[in-house]
């Protein structure tokens, strides 16, 4: 069996009495688009919580790039490559655009107060290369005219794209996007599709969590169904939407866009 | 273990000072969701106003303390609307919040001094014999002290349990939105929360003062953390575990002036108030959403 | 003309103490978003320090103090300032190690922290002297120099403004690199960016330490200055005085922080400290003003938050151009100028 990029195993995650996860599994292969979708409640923000580390891991392993991170944190965790976004955009509002860019980019000795206070070249030279990368990016994304601009004044969907745009700075191997198209105009909907896939040529791991059934099915090429905390079914988007017990779970409707 | 004992019964009558004050931080603290940093010098303003009518106006002195009381409610209200409210209203952040009420509380502080100057008070009150009761020692007023602390936790427990305004305080102190979407007049329950803080404040300033067998200007702002130290061990938000909180914090500082310098009984309040924080911030009996 | 000169220079002379002493609280709260209420206290560490071990042994003087080592100034001033970046790291890994503790107990606890130092120092007399507090710090380099009073404040002058435009150049670079960037981003969002790897918690106790130490030096020159210290110098009126005067001056930046103390502590502070008093009050003016910064801090928080001088965006320097980009008309100005 090949080991996928990332592999989740036995997750099970309780706030209180309420468990929100029970019994989660699941691998992903690196290049790949994967999807996680379900009804509401059925726990795949708090898996995508606790891939990430921002809740701590009560029961279950998590396995990324062939290291067991189950209990690392965040930082740890991101400097590894796998890089999350957020359901609502979080950008750093008292920053520019292009300054939010520049802060993800991992290892940059400009960090360092010893490189700050006597190489400052080296933080410089870092920079240069950051701001060149992430001109390229904004650009990619339309987000060039902005780069100035406070993160905080931009539209609700130009912060979209930033906050996509700058998780790409980060380097990641994996790119859990918490779903991206929440409230998204449909011609967005099709740019930032268009992005993600250009990701995917670029190398990069995605695992999305999706509400939009058409868009994982137009991109994502391996789909996880969550229902009651648990793993429903894996498999490609055709396959599922014949599946009973898939259908079942998105409250006996159809499993349509 | 005679010196403790006495110390306790001195705990008691500061517990039932600390029991006004602290449960009129936790109601306001509960309704608007911040902390009000200048909450000692209402204690201060209460003392001053009911020194005032008693010594310059030769009022009776506990007419004058509850005038004092009502006037420091009032003052409160003024403060809340007129300072406070324009923040609030325009969504200022907490910290903001913070420091404006730090800002009044040095601005307060000084207008006292430069009003009232720095010299020690003393209320027009005839000097008292003490009594025993069993191993402790009490005068006359120190029981009236307590009796008012208990009788005011009394009327703040029907206030809470059995009135419309009391209802209305504690939806608001669980959730705010919730309160207001199902038909809280916010602002209104706001003005009088912050009314009965006042009053409570005020109150305990005078009682305070009393207690201590007079004040200067800086006594309230002194006694503040104490203060918080009672409703952070009671949990916030929580009237009857800022009772539980004042009476543990009473005891504890007087028991300690026992043994320790009694200078430093305030300091073993304050590492208290700082242990509480870190490790257990929703206080003996936790309120949902506030630590 | 003489005494027009020697009262300027002490002007300068405490400007450039209370700069550096705004410039630390800038790095803590401007650049990373650290509250802490009980940053005086480590002006006091830093005062306490420098003068105790500039001070002979206290046996036979008619003060109570520790140590006592004699030593020469830059080596006074070195260990208050150790002390204090020490005690700033003590307290960010104990008291504010709930860093997402919501911002009223993270205030409620820092007065708390600096009230029982305030208590302790003031009633532990060996300590420090009590509430007398220290006196008699021997001029720094005098005994060499042996310069009259006036002479002396310029050559203090001298001292201190090299010193403060040092930590001023140091806070410079530190904003303008990636770690003032990553600071910021912590001060925006800290979830967000140790969501990009960012080890949050170390980056605060940097700035909690470099904040601390900028506050240990301003209190060892203050203390060589004015050759001693009591506790009514550092209440936490104090702490809100500096905090004033960032706020005033426009948080979150350095020519701000300037400003801002500029205002708040010169001129209003040590200016008015020679007014006459007026008579059968003699706290008055002291008292007044204090009631003028509240009323100016809660003015400016209310209708100009960002202050006199709001945080700038960086920008980068000239000629970063994007080959194949569309490009407004207007860009080839937006590349231009290096950062304040």
């Amino acid at each position: 069996m090949t080991r996928g990029i990332l592999e989740v195993e036995g997750l099970s995650h309780a706030f209180g009495g309420v468990r929100a996860v029970a019994g989660c599994a699941f691998s992903l292969d690196a290049g790949r688009v994967g999807a996680l979708i379900g009804p509401n409640g059925a726990g795949k923000s708090t898996v995508v919580n606790l891939l990430a580390g921002a809740l701590p891991l009560q029961q279950g392993r998590i396995v990324f790039d062939g290291g067991d991170i189950s209990r690392w944190p965040m930082y740890r965790i991101a400097r590894r490559g796998l890089i999350r976004t957020f359901q609502l955009s979080r950008e750093f509002g008292g920053l520019s655009v292009l300054e939010n860019m520049l802060v993800p980019p991992p290892d940059q000795p400009g960090e360092r107060l010893r490189n700050v206070l006597f190489r400052p070249s080296l933080g410089r030279r870092e920079d240069r290369r950051h701001v060149s990368k992430a001109l390229d990016v904004l650009n990619t994304f339309g987000l060039y005219v902005l780069r100035d601009q406070y993160a905080r004044n931009l539209s609700g969907g130009e912060k979209r794209l930033l906050e996509l745009a700058r998780a790409v700075m980060a380097e990641p191997k994996l790119l859990v996007l918490d779903e991206p198209m929440a409230g998204v105009n449909p011609a967005l909907v099709e740019r930032l599709c268009e992005h993600i896939l250009r990701l995917r040529e670029s190398g990069i791991t995605l695992l999305l969590v999706e509400h939009n059934l058409r868009v994982v099915d137009r991109i994502c090429d391996q789909v996880i169904v969550m229902a009651y905390g648990r793993t429903l079914a894996i498999g490609q988007m055709a396959e599922l939407r014949n599946d009973p017990e898939v259908v079942k779970a998105y409250l006996g409707g159809s499993v349509e866009a | 273990m005679h010196l403790i004992l006495n110390s306790f019964g001195f705990g008691l009558v500061t517990a039932s000072v600390l029991a006004l004050a602290a449960v009129g931080v936790t109601l306001q603290f509960g309704v608007t969701n911040y902390v009000n940093f200048a909450y000692g010098e209402y204690l201060t303003l209460g003392a001053y106003l009911s020194w005032i009518l008693n010594v310059q106006l030769h009022v009776d002195f506990w007419l004058a303390a509850v005038g004092g009381a009502v006037a420091t409610g009032v003052g409160a209200v003024v403060i809340s609307e007129f300072v406070l409210k324009p923040f609030v209203r325009r969504g200022a952040r907490l910290l903001f919040l913070l420091i404006v009420t730090l800002g009044m509380s040095l601005i307060l502080a000084n207008i006292f001094q430069i009003l009232w100057g720095t010299d020690f008070r003393k209320f027009d009150i005839p000097n008292q014999q003490v009594f025993s009761v069993g191993p402790l020692i009490f005068t006359p007023n120190q029981v009236i002290i307590m009796a008012i602390g208990l009788g005011a936790m009394l009327a703040i427990h029907w206030l809470l349990k059995y009135t419309k305004l009391g209802k209305a305080m504690r939806a608001m102190s669980d959730n705010l939105n919730l309160a207001r979407v199902g038909g809280v007049d916010t602002d209104r329950v706001t003005l009088w929360t912050w009314f009965i803080s006042g009053c409570l404040a005020g109150l305990a300033g005078v009682m305070l003062a009393l207690s201590a067998g007079g004040f200067q200007p800086s006594f309230g702002e002194e006694f503040l953390f104490v203060i918080f130290a009672a409703v952070i061990v009671g949990g916030v938000g929580q009237p009857y575990g800022a009772m539980l909180g004042a009476l543990t914090i009473g005891s504890v500082t007087e028991m300690s002036a026992a043994v320790l310098n009694s200078a430093l009984k305030s300091d073993v309040a304050f590492l208290v108030l700082i242990v509480m924080i870190l490790i257990r911030p929703q206080g003996l009996i936790p309120t949902q959403g506030k630590a | 003309m003489n005494d027009i000169v020697y009262y300027l220079a002490t002007m300068a002379v405490l400007f450039c103490i209370y700069n550096i002493l705004t410039l630390g609280l800038n790095i803590q709260f401007g650049y990373t978003g650290i509250l802490d209420f009980a940053y005086i206290t480590f002006l006091a560490a830093g005062a306490y320090f420098a003068g105790v071990s500039a001070l002979p042994p206290a046996a036979g003087t008619d003060q109570e103090y520790i140590l006592g080592l004699g030593w020469p100034f830059p080596l006074t001033l070195a260990l208050g300032a150790i002390v204090a970046g020490v005690l700033g790291i003590a307290v960010g890994g104990t008291i504010l190690s709930r860093w997402n503790l919501r911002s009223d107990y993270l205030g409620i606890v820092t007065v708390a922290f600096a009230t029982i130092c305030y208590d302790l120092v003031g009633n532990l007399t060996p300590l420090f002297n009590g509430w007398f507090g220290l006196r008699g710090i021997p001029q720094p380099l005098n005994r060499l120099l042996n310069l009259s009073p006036n002479d002396y404040t310029l050559f203090f002058l001298g001292v201190c403004v090299v010193i403060m435009l040092a930590l001023w150049f140091v806070a410079h670079r530190i904003y303008h690199s990636a770690l003032g960037r990553t600071m910021r981003a912590i001060r925006e969002d800290v979830d967000v960016a140790a969501t990009f790897g960012k080890d949050t918690v170390k980056v605060r106790m940097l700035a909690m330490g470099i904040g601390c130490v900028y506050a240990g030096i301003a209190g060892g020159l203050l203390i060589e200055f004015i050759g001693g210290i009591a506790p009514d110098s550092w209440t936490t009126a104090e702490t809100f005085i500096v905090w004033a005067a960032m706020i005033i001056g426009g948080q979150g930046n350095n020519l701000g922080a300037a400003v801002g103390t500029l205002i708040v502590t010169v001129v209003f502070i040590e200016g008015t400290r020679f007014l006459p008093p007026v008579p059968g009050h003699p706290l008055l003016i002291a008292a007044a003003r204090n009631i003028v910064i509240g009323i100016l801090l809660i003015v400016t928080l209310r209708f100009h938050p960002q202050g006199l001088v709001p945080e700038r965006r960086a920008r980068f320097p000239r000629g970063l151009h994007m080959p194949g980009a569309q490009m407004p008309a207007s860009s080839l100005s937006n590349n231009s100028g290096a950062g304040r």
